[in-house]
């Protein structure tokens, strides 16, 4: 698959603004929809257009659909802390009708929205003026019956459900369940399983909170319910664990059913072992017969059907090992790294520092390593692919080590569930790449 | 890659060696750490620290103090488990629960005005089990019954995360601190420190017991003699609490006369009288006052034996020094039942590194 560039969303100029961070990103089950939330709170929606009859040999473009503010900051008084605003993760609901649904969340509460289309517009009421004073009823004479014409099209974001104070800590994950009633959502100690038409409470399935916070030595980092099994889901742990548990087991899941845990590798064995193995994404693969952790340095998958070791494992950036002492000085160490698999589950994507972001090929155990600048960002372009120079003579085109830019790291990626379509977030940019079609 | 006011002590090899043997190995194992530990702190102060990102330093933490008692290649001084004795296992011990117990009444105060603390983790008890049971690290056996649970647990969606003070945090601290002292500092100088004792062990204050003296040192009243255990618990933890009144912006809620409120100035007034000042009545004299008194510190006025400087120096002493954590300026902190001895024994250096550390307080406390 050859690369090219396709969008650039975002501002241009140097100096960005926090709000502007993307820090999610989203393609629905059709992939027509592509959501992402910013550290403002805000959620865009881009849609993607039907492709021109004059040039099919080109993919449609995404363009904006719809821009709504999702959370605003609060306070929360009892503590004194003030509740960020910025959308930790969207996730689509399956569409069931007309309007799109997304649950969005921030560290706190979770949202439903409802985006849904207007084009039409009801026009000659009875009683009402065309602005919308009601008529004098001494003028009305004769009845008339509205009539619905035709209207520039409006695209309306509205929340239809608020699912607050069910968490103490930070909201993670959120994740729909398969039987589309329900859905989870993880904070740092639990894990609660809501109904997406019931506000007010919430069951709490998961709950590693100890008994006395001083005995506290690991977290969950990430969850998700299996894409089809609705019984099922795992999550991800700093200690770099995932636990996979079966709701028919017992009505709290703190007793896993399977247990992953790769031994570790004592040669490989140093102060930051722990940190970097801390997971900060779990994704099923579309199969359901495998999932997929990102840790700091590495990609793994795993197959359910087997606990005690990964299947695969794809160095993202193994030249930062050396580093791992300067990247926990500068906090680098604790970024989170999401991954992601394509619609046939044959390739997987995952970000890096420098703006680079690497996929691997499961089938052929190739990789590629691909930079989201402006540089390379004329239309059709194809990306060419980097290097990353470990040691000795620096080939030509090759970066060293030490010119990377840990500043730009593309923590959030997002693949089309069917087509050869990535979205890659770069701090404010969004930039959208397709496959070369011939 | 270097954050804004970090300074390095040792450069780090950027390569991780895995040879314990090796100075390197020790060398990056004590940069870490105290990377690990102005990290952990740093988190601490924010008004809402990451828990994923704490429970991880503390971990690491937790971590390089076992491997400091389980290297086998400790020629000098440098572990902390291996120059500890079963004694000072015990001291440890015990200063952890007196100062846990202390702690406790503060963490009490303060629960409803600084929520948002200590819910993280804390290497103490592992780390003090560990060293106490002199490199058995392999059992992790908590020493969790000295520890009273933090308060308002229960009430868990309320306040859970808040509610949970740290406050054993700071005996951990202080203990890894005291184990940071010993190996940085090195040999030479480990052979003149005054052998340990469980004062120096005495805990970092959290905010919760700044908090907490706050609200006992504005409430506190009467005549010292009545209330002299209490006046002499509540200074230290005061004292102490300074420490960490610098990092934090708590300092620009106290004025100077609060500080030194609770000062023992029994000794001063008579003092005081014999030199010819007078109080401003109700014997205690205001912290301006008292700040225009204190004789410049140099090494000759170390050796007089000026029964105000004397006993100054004690209650000062509790002071801990700022530029570095060393062991001698830091080891008279009290505990609360411990009374302060004019006869311990003090070497000339110490009353230097003390002035120097006094008069550096000194500004800080003026400054602000």
């Amino acid at each position: 698959v050859m690369w090219c560039f396709s969008q650039v969303k975002g501002a241009i100029d140097e100096d960005v603004a926090e709000a502007d961070i993307i820090s999610t990103v989203e393609f629905n089950y059709s992939g027509e929809l592509l959501a992402t939330g910013d550290k403002g709170g805000r959620v865009v929606i881009f849609q993607h257009e039907q492709e021109s009859k004059n040039r099919p040999h080109l993919r449609g473009e995404y363009n904006v659909y719809s821009t709504f503010q999702s959370h605003e900051p609060e306070f929360d008084y009892l503590k004194s802390l003030e509740i960020e605003e910025k959308i930790n993760k969207i996730r689509w609901l399956p569409q069931q009708n007309a309007a799109h649904f997304l649950l969005s969340t921030n560290d706190k509460t979770i949202k439903l929205w409802k985006i849904s289309e207007r084009d039409k517009r009801a026009e000659g009421y009875n009683l009402k003026d065309e602005d919308g004073r009601l008529r004098d009823p001494f003028r009305i004479t004769s009845l008339r019956v509205p009539v619905l014409m035709p209207m520039d099209l409006m695209v309306e974001a509205s929340p239809r459900r608020i699912f607050a104070n069910a968490h103490t800590y930070h909201i993670n994950s959120i994740s729909v369940n398969s039987d589309h009633e329900t859905y989870l959502s993880a904070d740092d100690l639990r894990i609660n399983l809501w109904h997406l038409e019931i506000t007010d409470r919430s069951f709490n399935i998961v709950d590693i909170k100890p008994a006395n916070m001083e005995e506290l030595t690991e977290v969950i980092t990430a969850a998700e319910c299996h894409p089809h099994q609705c019984n099922v889901f795992v999550y991800s742990s700093s200690k770099g664990t995932i636990r996979l548990c079966d709701m028919r087991a017992a009505a709290l899941c703190d007793r896993h059913s399977k247990f992953f845990e790769e031994p570790e590798d004592p040669s490989s064995r140093s102060f930051f072992s722990e940190i970097i193995s801390s997971i900060s994404d779990v994704k099923f693969s579309h199969s359901g017969r495998y999932m997929m952790t990102r840790d700091y340095l590495s990609v793994k998958v795993w197959d359910l059907n087997m606990e005690n070791r990964p299947v695969e494992t794809y160095q993202v950036h193994e030249y930062l090992r050396s580093k791992l002492c300067s990247l926990y000085e500068n906090d680098c160490i604790f970024d989170k790294f999401e991954c992601c698999w394509n619609g046939s589950d044959s390739a997987i994507m995952t970000g890096s520092y420098n703006n680079f972001f690497r996929m691997f090929d499961r089938n052929t155990r190739r990789d590629i390593t691909l930079e989201a600048s402006r540089e390379s960002s004329k239309p059709r372009a194809t990306l060419k692919p980097r290097k990353v120079s470990t040691g000795g003579k620096r080939k030509k085109d090759e970066i060293s080590v030490d010119s990377l830019d840990f500043n730009k790291k593309i923590l959030h990626t997002a693949w089309h569930p069917k087509d050869n379509v990535i979205a890659v977030a770069a701090t404010n940019n969004l930039y959208i790449f397709q496959d070369k079609i011939n | 890659m270097i954050m804004k006011g970090q300074k390095r002590k040792f450069p780090p090899e950027d390569v991780e060696v895995s040879d314990r043997c090796s100075p390197t190995w020790e060398s990056q194992r004590q940069f870490v750490f105290s990377v690990s530990l102005s990290k952990y702190q740093r988190g601490q102060e924010l008004p809402e620290p990451s828990l994923r990102r704490s429970v991880l330093i503390a971990n690491t933490l937790r971590q390089i103090s076992l491997e400091a008692c389980r290297a086998p290649c400790v020629e000098r001084e440098m572990s902390p488990c291996s120059s500890s004795s079963a004694l000072q296992g015990k001291e440890r011990e015990s200063a952890f629960s007196e100062v846990t117990a202390a702690k406790h009444h503060s963490a009490v105060g303060f629960t409803n005005s600084h929520p948002a603390l200590g819910s993280c983790p804390v290497p103490s008890s592992n780390y003090l089990s560990n060293c106490a049971t002199n490199r058995c690290p392999a059992s992790y056996h908590l020493n969790t019954s000295d520890v009273p649970l933090s308060v308002g647990d229960e009430d868990e969606d309320w306040g859970s995360m808040s509610t949970d003070p740290d406050f054993s945090l700071s005996a951990a601290i202080s203990s890894i601190l005291t184990a940071l002292d010993s190996t940085i500092d090195g040999s030479p100088q480990a052979a003149l420190r005054t052998p340990l004792r469980s004062l120096e062990n005495l805990s970092r204050p959290s905010e919760g017991s700044m908090a907490g003296v706050k609200q006992g040192v504005r409430g506190y009243g009467g005549s010292w003699e009545q209330h002299q255990q209490q006046e002499e618990e509540e200074e230290c933890r005061m004292r102490e609490s300074n420490m960490e009144a610098m990092r934090s912006s708590y300092l620009s809620d106290l004025t100077v006369e609060d500080l030194f409120q609770d000062i023992d100035t029994s000794l001063l007034e008579r003092d005081m009288g014999v030199l010819g000042f007078r109080g401003s009545g109700g014997g205690y004299p205001a912290g301006d006052d008292l700040l225009r008194y204190l004789p410049p510190f140099s090494p000759s006025s170390s050796t007089s034996s000026h029964p105000f400087s004397l006993s100054l120096n004690q209650n000062l002493k509790c002071l801990p020094s700022f530029s570095t954590f060393s062991p001698l300026s830091s080891s008279s902190c009290s505990s609360p039942s411990l009374s302060l001895q004019p006869s311990s024994p003090f070497s000339g250096q110490n009353h230097v590194r003390e002035g120097l550390e006094l008069e550096h307080l000194m500004e800080i406390l003026v400054e602000s």
